[in-house]
């Protein structure tokens, strides 16, 4: 049996865009054919369950009974990469409950794949939650993400902050998810589907939709520059080592925009 | 083959090039034609190409994304028809950012529509930039400069090279000031204006028939490049030889 691999995404509040880098992560192991599930933990209603049904689950990760759920399948499920959605506020004591369960150990072991894409917030109050979460991730892939994508103005930070914020992590990785055109955001919000999907103008039954050309095109164009992110993480390589060979699954094809 | 429609772009990044000129003698060249067609005006504070045909061109605004919409979308939908844009030098950046960012060349080709951009030319360095920079970005899109006398005497073609060799330039004779004015009323109408006025033939008339004469070689040597583009060069050969033999 291959590696499984664990993602979790946070971050220390909300709005910050967490579950749409959450799905656009389901998106991109869906077109790279990695098998994946996902666990939504804002219970009661998790965002990422209303776009991604079929592969997600409503969990909370503080309780013993789901965590088991999570953690103890992690070596029987067909998934190969498991994104837990982790709700705002939740991601020090999810860490902390992943080192106290041993996961983390198993990590150290090598025996599981472990990336932590933390959001980051556009104020200075987020600083103590990332010294927070440093403690847990020494053997994590950890990656910082500045997400632009309902925002333009953000990191307003003065640099000598920024940079003894970032000093903690020298070996952390910064993404960047560029702005997404808000109305093309909303309509994929009102049409509650994947990206990939909406790109593909269907509907959440797979039958044909009829979204703007123009919109779709933004959605494909963002989402060709967010997956260029992944791609230049080696995303795809880091989960490779643990996913079988592309076999079923829906076959969506994407097609970038050329620069 | 599929009948494919010509979306001809009328593009320049400067105003006062005579783009709405253009885009008019266009629009009345294919009207002649008995063309189904259709027309954009983009300049929404300024719409002079939708004033002289009301019943045909629409004034759209891209600024925003709604605008964008309706103008794009409302290009792909339905039966591909000949559509002539005047795109004005205020919405020329964001016109050309929309199509590419949004693939809409692409699109565009699998509903049987070929976007041609038509760039009115002049000889500011700004504006050889800002051709050498939309062709870039735009690789396979087809573009065809286009020469307007009256704006400047001097032409420098290697400033604007056309994407296939065999597409030229398109050249508009310069008129005397006085004619311009009549050309520029309102009601002024170049189909009719050949049609109707009897008599010998005047400065006009033989000002028009040389530009319906370029647009009609146009019209065949993008034809031909598609051609050319679409068939291997053996395939292309065996063609030609076949004409010249049937000649």
């Amino acid at each position: 049996m291959a590696k499984p691999t664990v993602v979790v995404v946070g971050a220390d509040k909300g709005g910050v865009g967490k579950t749409t880098v959450a799905r656009t992560l389901l998106d991109y192991f869906t077109a790279h054919h990695v098998p994946t599930r996902a666990f939504d933990t804002e219970s009661p209603k998790g965002t990422l369950k209303r776009f991604h049904p079929d592969i997600s689950d409503i969990v909370d990760v503080t309780s013993v009974p789901d965590q088991m759920r999570i953690f103890d399948t992690l070596s029987t499920t067909d998934a190969s990469v498991t994104v837990i959605d982790v709700r705002a506020g939740l991601l020090s004591p999810t860490l902390r409950s992943l080192r106290d369960i041993g996961f983390l150990e198993a990590v150290k072991k090598g025996q599981l794949n472990f990336a932590v894409f933390h959001i980051l917030g556009s104020s200075i109050a987020s600083l103590n939650e990332i010294e927070d979460t440093s403690a847990f991730t020494t053997d994590a892939k950890y990656f910082l993400v500045k997400n632009y994508f309902n925002n333009t103005s953000f990191f307003e930070w003065d640099q000598p902050t920024h940079a003894a914020y970032f000093k903690r992590f020298k070996d952390a990785v910064e993404i960047t998810i560029p702005k997404l055109n808000e109305m093309a955001y909303e309509q994929v919000e009102l049409a509650s589907v994947p990206f990939l999907t909406f790109v593909a103008n269907k509907n959440a039954k797979g039958d044909a939709a009829n979204y703007s050309f123009v919109l779709r095109g933004y959605v494909r164009h963002w989402l060709g520059n967010v997956w260029g992110e992944y791609d230049r993480i080696k995303l795809n390589d880091f989960v490779a080592s643990a996913a079988a060979p592309a076999g079923g699954g829906p076959r969506v094809q994407v097609v970038r925009t050329a620069q | 083959m599929p009948q494919q429609a010509p979306l001809y772009i009328v593009a320049s990044p400067r105003p006062r090039v005579g783009k709405t000129l253009i885009a008019r003698l266009l629009v009345e060249f294919f009207r002649d034609n008995g063309r189904a067609l259709v027309g954009y005006d983009l300049d929404p504070r300024e719409p002079t190409f939708a004033g002289y045909f009301p019943d045909l061109v629409a004034t759209m605004n891209i600024a925003d994304t709604p605008g964008q919409m309706a103008l794009f979308d409302r290009l792909l939908a339905g039966i591909p028809r000949t559509t002539v844009i005047d795109l004005g030098y205020g919405p020329f950046e964001q016109f050309f950012d929309v199509m590419t960012e949004i693939g809409f060349v692409q699109e565009a080709r699998r509903r049987s529509i070929e976007p041609i951009v038509l760039f009115v030319t002049d000889p500011s360095p700004g504006t050889v930039r800002a051709y050498a920079d939309v062709r870039r970005r735009l690789e396979t899109t087809a573009f065809v400069p286009v020469h307007n006398e009256a704006v400047s005497v001097m032409y420098e073609k290697a400033d604007f090279p056309p994407s296939r060799g065999e597409y030229g330039v398109i050249r508009i004779p310069r008129l005397s000031a006085i004619v311009r004015g009549v050309v520029d009323r309102p009601s002024f109408s170049f189909g009719a204006y050949m049609t109707e006025r009897p008599g010998g033939p005047t400065e006009i008339h033989s000002w028009i028939g040389t530009i319906f004469t370029e647009f009609r070689e146009l019209e065949l040597r993008l034809l031909m490049g598609k051609l050319g583009a679409s068939l291997s060069d053996s395939v292309v050969g065996k063609l030609s030889a076949t004409l010249r033999s049937g000649r």
